[in-house]
């Protein structure tokens, strides 16, 4: 997850408000080409909504491409996946990942997602 | 359950679909119904159809926010095939996975332990829970249904488990070695491992050749939101 540090390689910084569902404090898609729609993409199909995503699939292929769209929802699903795989085991946080998203972890308080009941015995 | 060639019929999708995902997610389906590590293939089918039905289960949805359920009190068996019928442990566990990830704590896990389920068995139950979940998931959001499911091959399960994991702080052994915990997490039992990380592959930077039509910040944001819809920390 190197939202940031990817965005900056590409000369924009993203706005992390995206991350959590927060609005935007300028550009609406925080400097990620259509970054408000593919959040809302990302988030439909983390919360399965069906219906939603349809709507969205037929606007996204105008709007981004077809491939464009397609590709969003393969990364969507492979994150609905992988994150079941990261609490169900119970894995810590590692170093070289920490690193990877230290600005995401500043921003956006990911972090308070790990509160210690989940690792309370 | 379908047959083979309805199985692989991505070019029905509403979007295109590339050969790599077709292929990675028609070879998790057919993986489905072999035998595993700890799980027969008509187990390992129940997992996945009880993982799709634990979407539209009562219980969970009316559950308080940050409490699991510890036990299978409540949940209703989605499949009325008895051949794979499941102990309530693994039912507890696949609907607590399917359906609370972000809650799940290590009193949980424990009590899923003391109910008699084996750890193995357990990361076999997740890596089949979080592989259907990618699977249906993407099948779902190009506009296709859930791929139907094969007739389970026969076969005992192996019982083949790593050796070679150590205790990282995770709720189980891991893998003793890996570039991050995530890629170490399903290594107590290697057939779990490569089913999930086979099944994902082409849903992320994980190879030198992997590439999308979208900008790689792009990509990010949309692993980012995901995570943060689930309140995953990692």
């Amino acid at each position: 997850m190197a939202l940031r540090e990817s965005s900056t390689k590409a000369g924009r910084n993203a706005d992390l408000a995206l991350v959590t569902g927060g609005g935007s404090s300028g550009d609406a898609d925080g400097n990620v080409f259509h970054g408000a729609f593919l959040a809302a993409l990302a988030e439909a199909v983390a919360r399965w909504q069906w219906g939603t995503v349809a709507d969205l699939r037929r606007d996204g292929a105008k709007r981004l491409g077809r491939q464009q769209t397609s590709d969003a929802i393969l990364v969507a699903a492979g994150f609905n996946g992988i994150t079941r795989v990261a609490d169900a085991i119970g894995i810590r946080l590692d170093s070289r990942t920490a690193a990877a998203s230290v600005a995401l972890r500043a921003e956006t308080g990911i972090d308070a997602f790990a509160h210690a009941a989940k690792w309370e015995e | 359950m379908g047959d083979s060639a309805e199985r692989r019929d991505y070019a029905a999708a509403e979007l295109p679909v590339s050969p790599e995902t077709a292929a990675a997610h028609t070879a998790a389906v057919d993986a489905f119904a072999q035998p595993g590590a700890w799980w027969s293939g008509a187990d390992r089918l129940a997992i996945v159809e009880e993982t799709r039905a634990a979407a539209a289960c009562s219980p969970c949805a009316e559950a308080p926010a940050g409490a699991p359920q510890a036990t299978a009190a409540g949940h209703a068996a989605g499949s009325e095939d008895d051949a794979g019928a499941l102990p309530p442990a693994a039912v507890a566990a696949i609907h607590g996975i399917r359906n609370h990830s972000g809650q799940l704590q290590r009193r949980w896990f424990d009590n899923l332990i003391d109910m008699g389920l084996p750890r193995e068995a357990y990361v076999e139950v997740a890596s089949l829970v979080a592989s259907a979940v990618v699977v249906d998931s993407f099948a779902l959001g190009v506009g296709l249904a859930s791929p139907p499911l094969p007739a389970a091959a026969p076969g005992a399960p192996s019982f083949a488990a790593s050796a070679d994991v150590a205790h990282a702080g995770a709720w189980l052994p891991i893998a003793r070695e890996g570039r991050a915990n995530i890629l170490r997490a399903l290594g107590l039992v290697p057939s779990a491992e490569r089913l999930f990380f086979d099944a994902f592959a082409p849903s992320y930077f994980m190879r030198p050749e992997s590439s999308f039509a979208l900008e790689t910040p792009q990509v990010e944001l949309v692993a980012a939101r995901v995570s943060a819809v689930h309140e995953c920390f990692y």
